[in-house]
This record gives structure tokens, C-alpha cells and sequence, in this order.
């Protein structure tokens, strides 16, 4: 699993290259802007630090629709990969993406601070519940994926149960607002998020049909 | 003494995959190694659900596959060894090149032989370091021979490798198909609408019609027994016994049968004259059956 794993990081590696240059782009902009021509103190760390992680949210989303795409399953299952190993490599890559999108902030954040000459140390804890956030929202693409397919297979009750997951997973994430300045609000996103990965791989694994 | 018989390249046991508006099977089918089977049918006739069911890309809903006797699903991987599977989509990385795809395979596939996969790739003329996704579609194909066959699997399952290829590459992938098979080892199943591949290639004919096994039968044994034959009877209503088509303008007669015997001794009693009998070729054959429908019992050897 962790060599078709790191075969789909390496395929998709340009892409967030790609996505992360642009957060650098866009965050050096914001803080030149910002700092001398508004001669402010330049914008807050956290606004810096969305745009990576955005990155690798999209990243995942374009790696999903790829995937799909190019019919991967097929390819690895041709291997030793069993369905179970490909549920992994399908939920782990929003993590993955997401992950390094978070990483890519570190490197963001030390620019930015080189630039205004300003560092909010208090600011991590807004940077993580962005990230939990984004990750939440990346872990919803398989799970609409499977549901999906789940249906053109005509498997009622998958179908059913990785809709409602859907839903109630949207419903927690938008309560969860209300409350991200608890532990309460974090621990919402990561629920809504763990039960989109598990029920996103349950529903993989149940599938009758690999070829598509 | 004990009776030692090989395992069958694959059988396929009461296959049962329904769609929407569509059933595929039951199905059986038996496959020895050394033999070449063409599945033949037209369009929606259910060739590639029979071929992703046989490398576990679909899980039937009823009965199942083995390929040398270890069975076949998703989620077991023992029988992945001797599975060599081209389909219409191969699930490369379409951005890395040809070379790269081969080198992802070579750490993930056991069994995969980089020298076998140098050797098809220079035999097919393979641009190598060219990404996927600017590949023909003949390399295309050759890049998915080449990984299907690297790792020296019994069994190959080709589901139209020839559709849509120029007739230069089509000839080269049959050569290729055709020294494989050669030694008498290797299995092949292959599904095709390229009538004029199954004389180069194909020993043995199925043929599926709406997910159903309408026919099974030897090649030879197939240009054997089917006759054009022409007569002259007065008798308006004549019924001939392996007659599939007939056609009359007063008292000539012309017929196709799949049973050349019988019908002709059957036109010999009745005393029928000027009595010709030309072959049919065997894409003529195929296009009768597949055309005709006429479920014809199977003759499964």
C-alpha cells in the first residue's frame, strides 16, 4: 500500500508544487500590499497560512477526479494490492495532501514574518483548527465518490448510509463553526472528518465493481 | 494409477452478473491451457463484463472463476500471478512516460521479468520515454501488452486489443499474441468484433448474445459443418433439418446450414437437383450466428 502511496504523492507532486507556488505568490502579494502600501503591520499569520493548506485541498480533490479518471484501480489491482490496501491509499491521500499543505505554512509563516517583520505565535491554534477544517472538507471528496458509485452499482443501502454520512458530516462541520474557539469545535471537524474516511473506505471495500 | 489432469487455465461456474436491464450468464465455460478462445458478440453482448469478472475487477453476483484452480476476487491476490488482463483502459499514470508505468509495475507485480518487458517493448518499437498520454492509441495497446505479459502470466485476458488499431500495428499485436501461444502453455480469451482476427488467431469460438452462450466450438469444426448450398426442388415447403437462412425464387433454393451432413442427405432423399455446396468463411460463420440469433446448442468439446 505505502508504494502506491508514495507512486500517487510522486504523481501529484508537481501539482502541489504547483499550488503551494501560488500561495507563495499570492501570500508574498497580500504582505508587500499590505505593509507598505497600506503601511500596516501586514496581514495576520493565519490568513497567510490558509493558502497552503487550500493547496492541498484542491490538490486532493484534483488527485481524486484523476484517480477516477485514469482508472487506477484497475492498474493496481492487477498487483498484490488488495481492495482493502486501495480503500487506505484512497483516504489517506487527502491526508497526505493536506498534510504537507499544512507543512508548506511553517516555510509561509517565516517568510511572511521576514517581510513584516511581525510573528503571532497565537495564531497556531487558528492555523489548526483551518487545517482540521480543510482536511474535513477533502475527506468529504471519496466519500461522495463512493456514494456515488455505491449507487451506479445499485447497492441501496451503501448508497443510503455514505449520503447520510455525507450530510450529517456538512451538518457537523457547519456547527462545529460556532465552536472552533473550544476543544469542542476541533473535536466536531475530526469526527466529521475520521467518519468520512471510514465510511468512505467501507463503502470502497464493499464495491462489486473495480473496473471503473 | 492416478488420472493427472492440469488444472484448467480458468472455468467459469454458473458466472451469474446482472445490470440494470441486462444479465450476464450463467456461464460456463471451461478454458485448457494451450487454447485460444475468441469470445465473439456484438456490442453490449456482456465480453467485457465476462473479462473484468475473470481478473477481478467485478464481483459476480452469482457462481465465480478460477484461474488454476485458485479462485478469483477482488480482494484474494493468489491467482493475480497467472492473470496477464488488457482492457480498454489500463489505469496508467497518463503523465509519467511509458518507461515510468513500467518501473511502478516491476516493484509492485511479482514475477515481473524487466528483461522480458526490455524485449516486448523493443519487439513492439515502444517510445518508451514518451508520457502515456501522448502515446497512439496502438501504443496504447502495446504498453498494456507489454505490462500484462512482463510478469508471465498462463492466462490472457484481452478484452479487443486489436479494436481501432491500424492494420501494420493490429499484424504486429498478433504476431506478438500468436508466438505466445505458440507453446502450447499459455491460455488466451480474448474478445473481439475484429471478425478477421479470428482466423489468425482463435482456435476455439464463443459466442455471447445478450450476457448468453449461444455457441462453443472448435474453429475447423465450425468451417466444417456450415455450407452455402443452392438447389433446385419443386417442393415449396421443404424444411431442412441445420438450416439457419432460406431463401427461394420458385424452385431455387439457396440455404446456409450448420449441419453441411445432415442437410445434404436429407436433399439427396428428396432428390434435389443441381445441388452446389460452396464454404463459408469463418467470419461469414460468425456474422450468421451473431446475426441470426438462433440459439444454437451448445457444443462445448
Amino acid at each position: 500500500m505505502w508504494h502506491a502511496l508514495k507512486a500517487e504523492l510522486a504523481y501529484f507532486w508537481p501539482w502541489l508544487l504547483g499550488g503551494l507556488g501560488i500561495a507563495a505568490f499570492v501570500m508574498a502579494l497580500l504582505s508587500v500590499l499590505v505593509r507598505f502600501l497600506e503601511d500596516g503591520d501586514g496581514p495576520p499569520s493565519f490568513v497567510i497560512a490558509i493558502f497552503p493548506i487550500i493547496a492541498g485541498m484542491v490538490v486532493a480533490f484534483i488527485a481524486q477526479g484523476y484517480r477516477a479518471e485514469e482508472r487506477r484501480s484497475r492498474m493496481l489491482l492487477a498487483g498484490p494490492l488488495t481492495p482493502r490496501q486501495l480503500a487506505g491509499v484512497t483516504v489517506l491521500l487527502p491526508v497526505c495532501f493536506c498534510g504537507l499543505g499544512a507543512l508548506a505554512t511553517v516555510p509561509m509563516i517565516w517568510l511572511a514574518t521576514l517581510i513584516t517583520g511581525k510573528f503571532e505565535p497565537s495564531a497556531l491554534s487558528v492555523i489548526a483548527g483551518f487545517a482540521c477544517q480543510f482536511w474535513a472538507y477533502a475527506q468529504l471528496g471519496p466519500l461522495a465518490q463512493e456514494s456515488t458509485a455505491a449507487r451506479r452499482q445499485q447497492r441501496s443501502t451503501a448508497t443510503i448510509a455514505g449520503w447520510a454520512v455525507f450530510v450529517g458530516a456538512i451538518l457537523v462541520l457547519a456547527a462545529s463553526q460556532f465552536f472552533m474557539h473550544s476543544i469542542y469545535g476541533y473535536i466536531g471537524v475530526a469526527v466529521a472528518a475520521l467518519a468520512a474516511m471510514g465510511v468512505a473506505a467501507a463503502l470502497y471495500l464493499r464495491r462489486s465493481d473495480f473496473s471503473r | 494409477m492416478s488420472d493427472h489432469r492440469p488444472e484448467p487455465a480458468a472455468r467459469l461456474s454458473g458466472l451469474t452478473k446482472r445490470w440494470l436491464g441486462f444479465q450476464l450468464g450463467p456461464l460456463d465455460l471451461v478454458l485448457e491451457p494451450g487454447t485460444v478462445l475468441a469470445l465473439v458478440g456484438p456490442n453490449g453482448a456482456g465480453k467485457t463484463t465476462t473479462l473484468n469478472c475473470m481478473a477481478g475487477l467485478i464481483v459476480p453476483d452469482e457462481g465465480g472463476t478460477e484461474v488454476f484452480g485458485a479462485p478469483v476476487h477482488p480482494s484474494r491476490t493468489e491467482y493475480r500471478r497467472d492473470v496477464g488482463y488488457v482492457g480498454e483502459e489500463s489505469g496508467f499514470f497518463q503523465r509519467w512516460t511509458a518507461r515510468r508505468n513500467l518501473e511502478f509495475l516491476a516493484k509492485s507485480l511479482p514475477g515481473w521479468s524487466n528483461d522480458r518487458a526490455s524485449r516486448l517493448g523493443e519487439r513492439f518499437g515502444l517510445p518508451l520515454d514518451k508520457p502515456v498520454s501522448k502515446l497512439s492509441r496502438g501504443n496504447k495497446t502495446k504498453l498494456a501488452l507489454v505490462a500484462a505479459l512482463a510478469h508471465g502470466p498462463r492466462l490472457l485476458l484481452l478484452d479487443e486489443p486489436t479494436s481501432g488499431l491500424d492494420p501494420v500495428v493490429r499484424s504486429e499485436v498478433l504476431d506478438v499474441l500468436w508466438e505466445i501461444t505458440e507453446d502450447g502453455e499459455h491460455a488466451v480469451l480474448y474478445s473481439t468484433h475484429v471478425l478477421s482476427d479470428i482466423n489468425r488467431l482463435a482456435d476455439e469460438l464463443a459466442f455471447l448474445r445478450d450476457g448468453q452462450l449461444v455457441l462453443r466450438c472448435g474453429r475447423d469444426e465450425l468451417s466444417e459443418r456450415w455450407r452455402r448450398v443452392s438447389f433446385r426442388l419443386h417442393d415449396e415447403d421443404v424444411e431442412l433439418a441445420g438450416v439457419v437462412e432460406q431463401r427461394r425464387v420458385r424452385a431455387e433454393h439457396q440455404v446456409i446450414t450448420k449441419d453441411a451432413e445432415t442437410t445434404l442427405h436429407q436433399l439427396t432423399e428428396l432428390g434435389a437437383e443441381a445441388v452446389e455446396v460452396s464454404r463459408m468463411s469463418v467470419d461469414e460463420i460468425a456474422v450468421q450466428i451473431l446475426k441470426e440469433g438462433h440459439h444454437v446448442a451448445r457444443a462445448q468439446g
